[in-house]
């Protein structure tokens, strides 16, 4: 039971075009700068199956950079994201690929962002209807389901205590 | 209290001697800990942001960046106002309400996802109908809302809503079963009824595929919107004339996620078949993205 709320399906109250590639998207992104606290100094987005064969027609990189920039769902800034992460000096880099091999789900992204030369590396699934999961966070299998609360300041010293940190991905 | 079925929602419904939109509003207080005037509260909010866009739809004569959607709500609206329209004004208030705002959706303006934004247009275009020409108060239409909210969580949970996970099926398909439901209780249907006209229009959109022409939620899914508030309206009539669904309610769900599992990939979401594939659909992918594509992504 994913779906928990009379909201995960009448909402979210975003920006178009698509809930599960945009809206959805915008919250891993989200996510991801709720994690680290702060804007990446650079960020690889690699974009999986319907991701990556669709996100140009779906916003889906304004999405996760608009996330990424600290966005809300709603927020009509996301369509000129990409010229915001530019503006302020962020670096983003782009990688298309297929079937992801971590989660089997076609929309998947998988984020390595760096801060003050620090990388973190975040998995994410947008389910549909703008919910999405974390399902990786550097090498470590996680599930975290962003309509339900989690504790960030667990998640920040459960990283920093796990010592055998090796990027599955982009290698 | 648990939802996992539509056949627990109404049993749920008989115990209580409760619509759906009740009984839906109990589930969501006892599991969020919310008050119901909290959860009423908050739902009148997404109301108004479907209001806003249905609003902003119907001025906006511009065309979407990509070129291929956007003025249709306003020629709808001037043909509606002749009064000459064959579906009457209750449907045809809906089609330029749904109209409205999937092109509002596809100019990436702000809207609500019910349940996503793909279908966005259809659950606000018959709630909005129904206001416009039966008077229905905000309350009522809140009230609307949890209906549809209760049908979608149980399509969710058991199946899926998301066009790259089961087809437009599940997008259009389930947006459409949830407003007809809506539609029932609103009119003062029985919740067996509502899933009656569930499943009945559910049934008419099973094995939609989802092949948006370059990958743009614009075409076909703006116009899918606007005729899905039509089966809606006629769905919801079956149900309030006492006509049943032979094939139950969940077992409909069912099917629906067998053929969106049987769904070839080329048709779910990912711009690969159907209408995407067509000579006029690659022309106008190639035209949108000949610029884009020297963005330097590597694929």
């Amino acid at each position: 039971m994913e779906f928990k709320s009379c909201f995960d399906i009448i909402g979210p109250i975003m920006v178009g075009p698509s809930s599960s590639h945009t809206a959805g998207v915008v919250s891993i992104g989200k996510f991801v700068y709720d994690l680290i606290g702060d804007v990446p100094d650079r960020a690889e987005i690699t974009f999986y199956d319907s991701f990556a064969e669709t996100y140009q027609g779906h916003g889906t990189d304004k999405a996760i950079v608009g996330g990424l920039l600290g966005m809300e769902t709603d927020d009509i800034r996301i369509r000129h994201s990409l010229n915001h992460a530019k503006h302020n000096q962020v670096e983003i880099i782009f990688h298309l690929k297929g079937t992801c091999t971590y989660y089997d789900h076609p929309n998947t992204v998988v984020i390595q962002a760096e801060k003050n030369g620090e990388t973190i590396t975040v998995g994410g699934v947008s389910l549909g209807g703008g919910l999405s999961k974390i399902f990786l966070i550097d090498d470590k299998k996680v599930d975290i389901l962003l309509n339900t609360p989690y504790d960030l300041e667990k998640l920040r010293s459960y990283r920093r205590t796990s010592s055998t940190y090796i990027p599955l991905v982009g290698s | 209290m648990n939802i996992q079925s539509i056949e627990e929602l109404i049993k749920h419904c008989e115990q209580r001697n409760k619509s759906i939109a009740e009984v839906m509003l109990d589930f969501e207080s006892e599991k969020s800990g919310r008050s119901n005037e909290q959860i009423i509260e908050m739902m009148a909010e997404r109301l108004i942001k479907m209001k806003e866009a249905i609003d902003t739809g119907l001025s906006d004569r511009s065309t979407a960046p990509s070129g291929i959607s956007g003025g249709d709500a306003i020629l709808m609206t001037e043909y509606q106002e002749k009064g000459q329209a064959l579906s009457g004004s209750i449907v045809s208030d809906a089609m330029r309400f749904a109209f409205a705002t999937s092109e509002n959706n596809a100019r990436m303006g702000v809207i609500v996802a019910t349940p996503t934004a793909g279908s966005a247009g259809i659950l606000p275009g018959c709630l909005f109908s129904l206001h416009h020409n039966l008077g229905y108060s905000y309350e009522k239409l809140v009230l609307g809302l949890m209906t549809a909210s209760a049908i979608g969580y149980v399509i969710a949970n058991r199946a899926f809503i998301s066009g790259a996970a089961g087809g437009c099926q599940a997008e259009v398909g389930s947006a459409t079963a949830m407003a007809a439901a809506a539609i029932v209780e609103l009119k003062g249907g029985t919740p067996m009824q509502a899933t009656q006209a569930t499943a009945i229009a559910l049934k008419s959109l099973l094995g939609l595929v989802c092949d948006p022409v370059a990958g743009l939620v614009e075409v076909p899914c703006i116009k899918r919107n606007v005729i899905g508030t039509s089966i809606a309206f006629a769905a919801a009539d079956l149900g309030l004339a006492g006509i049943k669904s032979q094939i139950p309610c969940d077992e409909v769900i069912g099917a629906m996620y067998d053929i969106g599992r049987n769904m070839p990939r080329t048709l779910r979401e990912t711009a690969l078949g159907g209408l995407a594939m067509t000579p006029t659909g690659k022309k106008v992918k190639k035209r949108i993205f000949q610029d884009k594509n020297q963005m330097g992504y590597e694929k």
